[in-house]
């Protein structure tokens, strides 16, 4: 019975793979908005596939916001895979709307990233530019995509249905490591709506996953922003371990070594959208 | 609450009843309220319990109940005072 779910499952995505290329074929050459995250590493290595390495461009937007760690990621994906790369730097830090931290927040960044990037893409004879927008996106809180529409940016694994579960199969069928890499949104999304993004506030924060990282944890890690205090998200089959004296005291450290004068680890564990539902943005 | 100060803000969240629930579930915490975030700083022996997924669980289900939708844990801090390192590594180059 499982082998024929996981036969049928296959099968539907292998369909939608098929409509990916022809989609690309249809509208190549692309540029990919690229940030070595799942989706995005999924789309442009599988563009590179299907229409040689002359039709695709990566791109990366470079900014504070964005974790080093995911640059490094993205880096190493468009070298193993052999796609062109160009990186950018993006100035959303010095847009008011933008470090004020509306709820929309991602609108303005978004904005910034394409106002760069499609141009830069166009001017390489790159008309078509897409981003790695899937399907359980569109269920969620994302103002970003009102400013990849307003730029033409088309999300071809959204139209097509690709969910998150379905991209990140395609992706170890492809031999991507970032198949089970987590989700990892850029470094604003730890600070609550209406607290300022600054460049010092997401050093520390960087810093803070950083160095639990070092500790050995694994899976889905946020440091979340509230002014004095650090709230850590960890994976919840991971909270039994974490919730050991010995274990939060090392925890607790690791944070409080790298600026955060208190250290709290949330008891649920990690949320995606955690902000957006302690902001009352969404549901809980 | 028990064992140390109860720490309230204005969140109009029921802090005071939901110290009141979380004592009667057998755990001694002092509790601070941040908007919708409630944060238990608990006794050691509350701790190891709540290394438990079914007190956690029910943990959880009482800050719901109160009007919170996220509970932490927080471990007192005896080095708040000490100078962060602002050279701790990251990988940006």
């Amino acid at each position: 019975m499982e082998t024929s779910l996981a036969t049928l499952e296959q099968k539907a995505v292998g369909k939608k793979e098929a409509d990916l290329a022809a989609w690309l074929r249809d509208r190549g050459p692309v540029a990919v908005g690229f940030s070595g995250g799942v989706d995005s590493a999924y789309l442009a290595v599988f563009a590179r596939r299907t229409l040689g390495r002359d039709a695709v461009l990566a791109i990366i937007g470079r900014s504070p916001s964005y974790p080093a760690e995911q640059w490094a990621t993205a880096r190493g994906v468009a070298a193993a895979f052999d796609v062109p790369v160009l990186e950018l730097d993006t100035d959303e830090l010095h847009d008011p709307a933008y470090a004020s931290n509306p709820s929309n927040r991602c609108y303005f960044c978004k904005t910034e990233l394409w106002t760069r990037l499609v141009p830069a893409a166009g001017a390489r004879g790159f008309l078509t530019v897409v981003d790695g927008t899937n399907a359980d996106d569109l269920s969620d809180h994302r103002p970003g995509a009102v400013a990849a529409r307003e730029h033409a940016v088309a999300s071809p694994l959204a139209d097509l249905g690709f969910s998150k579960t379905d991209i990140r199969a395609a992706s170890r069928s492809l031999g991507l490591p970032t198949w089970q890499q987590p989700s990892s949104p850029c470094l604003s999304s730890r600070i609550p709506y209406g607290t300022p993004v600054t460049r010092e506030r997401l050093a520390l924060i960087e810093r803070a996953e950083y160095a639990l990282r070092a500790l050995g944890i694994e899976g889905d890690l946020r440091v979340r922003y509230h002014d004095d205090l650090a709230r850590v998200e960890l994976a919840p089959a991971a909270l039994s371990c974490w919730l050991q004296a010995e274990r939060l005291t090392e925890l607790r450290d690791a944070v409080v070594r790298v600026g955060f004068e208190r250290v709290a680890l949330d008891l649920r564990g990690f949320r995606s959208g955690s902000l957006n539902v302690l902001s009352g943005v969404s549901p809980e | 609450m028990t064992g140390s100060p109860m720490r309230i803000d204005e969140s109009g969240h029921d802090v005071v009843a939901l110290a009141r629930a979380v004592t009667a579930l057998g755990l001694s915490c002092a509790i601070e309220a941040r908007g919708k975030l409630v944060l238990l700083l608990p006794a050691p022996e509350s701790l190891a319990r709540l290394a438990e997924t079914e007190t956690r669980r029910a943990t959880l289900s009482l800050a719901r109940e109160h009007g919170f939708t996220h509970v932490a844990i927080e471990l007192p801090n005896d080095r708040r005072r000490a100078p962060a390192d602002p050279d701790a590594p990251v990988l940006r180059d």
